[in-house]
């Protein structure tokens, strides 16, 4: 009791005898000085562990994407040869872009690098797999460009990694920490779209393909453009020229060029172009959600895009899009059920479109843009 | 890059005493306090909060370094098809086989004998996804 009141009121809890107590205070101390002096690079240390841990699982995405081309095309070629020397060079495959100082032309140049590019990666396909049918052509070109994607990605996430640590730069390592959440759900996507093309399955791209199928079927169909078929429909007392990309291999085909070449037949009498393609939700809306705008709904590097409105604007032609709502991840993996189910009400939206916006008797282009993987026609 | 994986393991382990011993220190700094406390009888607030603060954040640590299986998105999706008969309208949804494709020929109907073909391909995302 008398120690009791040998302690001054107000002091430190710790007696000035406990050695374990002046321990705590003075690491106490050395954690505060060594925070504000080290503060920084402590937390560059935590980002640099973050960046590490996702590059880790990139890694394994690249491994598994790559072993996964190796197996499809192990099992659909006849050959003995093993193809991993060619697919491992394939993986590394560069794209250079056309040069932008002079931008006039820059449109025919990038669809000649895009053109040379697509008949590089079949002919490559062709050499590992001598003997497969288009429609596996096109699937397996498919497999091999995400298995490239995830090895980019994975390359150059590691290139800014490296560089974040060699430099102890703060700004190098938070640039990629920062967009690491959004590198990491399209790297997610990749590898869904691997399984979805391996197994030839359509995917949440395909949207559009699927709409203009389904007016389509049963209907006779020509060639128009490439990869790009064309039926003539019956639709609402009106005259349709219903396009996809030619199923059921995935594949995108040139829907721009497909669409100038009809209106160029026509020479101009088109009264209305209608494009349908899958569009990225934002946050808080529903997969399969429909809109409506103006505009050429086609993505891509935009060469098609460019082709529908340069020939609109020649002719005067409106041109309404319908979009299909998707998350990014939906995109490219196998279609959801709430996507394919979509089908139907844009259907349902087209033929009202067309009443509302034509005269009977008069001549449309309905155009389902994406992927046509595992859609025939 | 398995250097970097044994070096990210390494650096995780070292991280892993830092974090015990931050919470052995606070536990004992807790323990010193209330001692002081039994005799003097009075609570310092702010070394409490400390300690406090210390334990949570050390079990929180903790908590998230607890091996979780790691997805990669490669996981095949459950995906039907559905078979159609354009004469009779009989629906039958099965699982997807390779091979099958939107209006592809699937043989014919087993209620009025015309032809079926596929009507539609799907997946459905599994629920709290």
């Amino acid at each position: 009791m008398a120690s009791d009141v040998s302690q001054p009121v107000g002091q430190a809890p710790f007696p000035e005898n406990n050695v374990i107590g002046w321990i705590i205070q003075l690491v106490w101390i050395i954690v505060f000085v060594v925070l504000m002096f080290y503060g920084q690079r402590i937390q560059m240390r935590i980002m640099l562990k973050e960046i590490e841990g996702s590059l880790i699982r990139l890694k394994m995405m690249r491994d598994k994407g790559r072993e996964i081309a190796i197996s499809t095309v192990k099992e659909i070629s006849k050959l003995d040869e093993d193809p991993t020397p060619r697919i491992d060079r394939f993986l590394e495959h560069v794209d250079i872009s056309p040069v932008s100082l002079d931008p006039a032309g820059i449109i025919q140049r990038l669809e000649h690098l895009i053109d040379v590019r697509e008949l590089r990666f079949k002919d490559e396909v062709r050499l590992m797999a001598p003997g497969v049918d288009e429609a596996q052509v096109n699937n397996l070109t498919n497999v091999l460009e995400a298995a490239l994607a995830l090895n980019q990605i994975y390359k150059s996430i590691r290139h800014f990694y490296l560089m974040g640590k060699k430099t102890l730069s703060i700004y190098i390592i938070m640039q990629i920490q920062m967009i690491l959440p959004l590198v990491m759900k399209e790297s997610e996507a990749f590898a869904n779209a691997l399984m979805a093309f391996t197994l030839g399955q359509p995917i949440g791209d395909g949207i559009g393909a699927l709409v203009a199928a389904k007016l389509m079927v049963g209907h006779e169909k020509r060639r128009i453009a490439k990869d790009i078929v064309v039926s003539k429909v019956p639709i609402e007392g009106r005259t349709a020229y219903v396009l996809k990309a030619e199923g059921p291999g995935g594949n995108v085909g040139k829907p721009g060029e497909a669409v100038k070449n009809i209106i160029e037949e026509n020479e101009g009498k088109i009264s209305l172009v209608i494009v349908v393609d899958a569009a990225q939700k934002l946050e808080g809306e529903k997969v399969g959600e429909i809109a409506e705008g103006v505009g050429v709904a086609i993505g891509g590097i935009g060469v098609e895009k460019y082709k529908v409105e340069e020939v609109a604007v020649k002719y005067k032609i409106p041109v309404n899009a319908i979009l299909i709502k998707e998350d990014i991840k939906d995109v490219v993996s196998t279609m959801r059920k709430e996507i394919a189910d979509a089908a139907d009400a844009v259907i349902e939206r087209i033929k009202r479109l067309i009443r509302e916006r034509t005269k009977e008797g008069e001549t449309l282009i309905i155009a389902g843009i994406g992927n046509t993987i595992g859609i025939g026609q | 890059m398995s250097r970097e994986a044994s070096a990210a393991r390494r650096i995780s382990s070292l991280f892993m005493v830092l974090v015990f011993l931050m919470l052995v220190l606070s536990l004992t700094a807790l323990y010193q306090i209330f001692e002081a406390y039994s005799k003097t009888k009075t609570l310092d607030i702010a070394s409490v909060m400390l300690s406090v603060s210390a334990i949570a954040l050390s079990i929180y640590i903790l908590s998230m370094m607890r091996g979780k299986p790691v997805k990669l998105g490669f996981e095949p999706p459950k995906v039907s098809t559905v078979l159609e008969c354009l004469n009779c309208n009989y629906r039958k949804v099965r699982k997807f086989e390779r091979g099958d494709y939107i209006f592809k020929d699937a043989g014919l109907c087993p209620k009025c004998n015309s032809k079926m073909f596929i009507s539609s391909i799907y997946r459905e995302e599994e629920k709290g996804k």
